[in-house]
């Protein structure tokens, strides 16, 4: 066997929308570019423009790294619907892989911010009795979104035992 | 519909005692004369009466709104509030535990708490408080008597089930397990140290700070001693029962089958006298006020073969340390240098088994049935060495199963073939029936799905009697 154990079975994974990459980069861009512009401001003001160009090459270089870390990150998402479970496989560096046997499911939450709702995306997340379960699937397009919830909402109810 | 009953009328009173220290300190040291002046010339006594006065007309009035009943289908409605009413209906084949708490000043006045705990409940709008002792007993009896379906006629007395008590942990026992906890050992071992450093290099502060420090375990092992104090627990009919404490009484009832994952840990100090304790995940009310209402410590100290004979009550048939584990492979050793010796995996055809810890190792338990989902993760570090982690993951408590830096191929066919017999567990256990199943059904699955059987070394896992929740 190959020494990745996050490989796909059969079918492999489902990648999600990568529009999700672009909502990802406009928070977190837009939130890098606000604090560079402050440090900026306040050094330009504070005359030591030098420091200020500094911190700017920095914020670039900082952007550029995160531009190219969300887009890897978004295609590391993926899901796979089984007979009996669901996966759900994400991360680059700290990899998970999570496993939900449509059984335990208590329930299913379709959740639309506004920025998603711009970018036509929803998100998908499973219920367990366990806290820890935490399988969230970002980056669907609302009709797959609301399809795979019906879905698993049915599978759910047909292969349900309590806790 | 029964006749709406009420708590005990002193209540009001003891609420009222109960809010009195704080209310008055809280007037001394907040503004006392500010207040007077506003009110003119009351004097601190003055408004002290006043405040208690409101109080206890608001307790009197929270004690007449608060009835309960056991509505028509038979399920206790609990109807509470003054201003805002609330109306809860505790619905009796989902009760996971019943408690009756004794705090102290309850105590005094001869009456305790009931609380009903439901899955998903908050604590708080499903306790009765309070009850004379006997009526707490008397509720408690014919609740768990209705949750394990039996219908008593109406008004008819039901008898609490006989008991059989099974373990009691003697005091000297609880005392020494406590102070030979890691924690506690740490910082006694932290002082004598701290003052020999202030003895040599002279800065006397350290010194006095280490000796303070005493201070730290002595309020934690205290706590625990008056909480756990005559830890009693006895088989009954309607579950296991667990009374103890000593300032503040408590008795909890957890019904057959409501266990959702069990802990056995032994401290590194414990060894020499074979102790182990015993924790255990039951479905419930999540958290609690701090996540104390919920049974979880269901044998504070015990040595090995009490515990191991507490666990058939438990999940009858399984027995963790007769599970043959697969240790971590060696590379694991950069990862985990201090566990390393004790990580550890297996699974028989009832139960999912964990071993890891170094100073408190622990064996984690949780039935096939009661895998609520699986998790399959790896770090930068394990990526290198070729490992990975498999969680388990079980309803919130203290138990967490973690098969931790096994050989990442080994982790990955560990996490699909637990899905697996978590999925199956269900299956064939049907909707809303008990899962009960024979173990070769199971094991048919699996040989029939291509998946290897664990080697098990288990004897009598005849069927796994666990009840729906």
């Amino acid at each position: 066997m190959s020494r990745d154990p996050f490989l796909p079975d059969e079918r492999g994974w489902i990648s999600v929308n990568p529009r999700l990459a672009t909502a990802r980069r406009i928070v977190v861009l837009g939130l890098t570019t606000i604090g560079t512009l402050v440090v900026v401001i306040a050094l330009a003001v504070g005359d030591r423009a030098e420091l200020g160009f500094a911190a700017l090459l920095i914020g670039l270089v900082v952007a550029g790294w995160l531009w190219w870390l969300i887009g890897r990150q978004v295609r590391a998402i993926g899901y796979s619907e089984r007979a009996d479970d669901l996966l759900v496989v994400s991360g680059i560096v700290f990899r998970r892989l999570v496993l939900v046997p449509y059984g335990r499911m208590q329930l299913v939450d379709v959740r639309r911010g506004p920025l998603e709702r711009y970018l036509g995306l929803a998100t998908v997340q499973l219920h367990t009795a366990a806290a820890t379960t935490d399988a969230t699937i970002p980056g669907l397009p609302p009709d797959e979104a609301g399809r795979l919830r019906d879905q698993l909402a049915a599978l759910g109810e047909q292969r349900s035992a309590g806790l | 519909m029964t006749e709406p009953r009420r708590t005990h009328h002193v209540t009001p009173l003891v609420t009222v005692v109960r809010a009195a220290p704080v209310l008055i300190i809280g007037v001394f040291v907040y503004g006392g004369g500010e207040a007077t002046n506003v009110l003119g010339g009351l004097g601190t006594g003055g408004v002290i009466a006043l405040i208690l006065i409101g109080v206890g007309l608001y307790a009197f009035f929270s004690w007449t709104r608060l009835t309960f009943f056991y509505d028509d289908d038979g399920d206790l409605r609990i109807n509470s509030g003054v201003f805002v009413r609330n109306e809860r209906r505790v619905q009796l084949s989902r009760l996971q535990s019943v408690d009756i708490t004794q705090p102290i000043l309850a105590r005094i006045f001869g009456l305790a708490e009931l609380r009903p705990e439901v899955a998903g409940a908050s604590a708080e709008g499903t306790k009765l408080q309070y009850l004379s002792l006997e009526d707490a007993q008397q509720l408690r009896a014919e609740l768990l008597a209705k949750a394990a379906g039996l219908r008593p006629d109406e008004g008819a007395t039901v008898d609490t089930a006989p008991e059989q008590v099974l373990v009691q942990v003697p005091s000297p026992h609880l005392l020494a397990s406590l102070v030979l906890q890691p924690s506690t050992v740490f910082l006694l071992l932290l002082v004598p140290t701290m003052v020999a450093i202030a003895g040599v290099s002279g800065v006397w502060e350290l010194g006095l700070t280490g000796f303070f420090l005493v201070i730290a375990p002595i309020t934690v092992v205290g706590g625990q001693f008056l909480k756990y104090f005559g830890f009693t627990v006895a088989q009954s009919s309607d579950g296991l029962r667990l009374r103890f404490g000593l300032t503040s009484h408590r008795s909890q009832t957890v019904p057959p089958g409501r266990v959702q994952a069990v802990r056995i840990e032994r401290p590194l100090m414990w060894k020499p006298w074979g102790w182990v304790r015993v924790v255990v995940n039951v479905a419930g009310a999540t958290g609690g006020e701090e996540g104390e209402d919920r049974p979880s410590v269901i044998l504070p100290v015990a040595p090995l073969p009490v515990a191991r004979a507490l666990l058939q009550q438990i999940l009858p048939g399984v027995d963790p340390f007769s599970v043959e584990l697969t240790t971590a492979p060696r590379s694991a050793r950069w990862r985990a240098p201090l566990q390393y010796k004790q990580l550890g995996v297996g699974a028989t055809s009832v139960v999912f088994v964990t071993r890891r810890g170094w100073l408190v190792p622990k064996w984690d338990v949780v039935p096939h049935a009661r895998t609520q989902s699986v998790r399959l993760t790896q770090g930068p570090w394990q990526h290198r060495l070729g490992l990975a982690s498999v969680y388990v993951d079980s309803t919130p408590g203290p138990v967490s199963v973690a098969a931790l830096h096994q050989s990442a191929s080994r982790a990955r066919a560990l996490a699909h073939e637990q899905a697996e017999r978590s999925g199956l567990a269900r299956r064939l256990a049907g909707p809303g029936q008990p899962e009960s199943q024979p173990v070769d059904a199971v094991n048919d699955r699996l040989a029939a799905l291509g998946l290897q059987q664990p080697p098990e070394r288990s004897e009598g896992n005849g069927v796994e009697k666990l009840g729906g929740v």
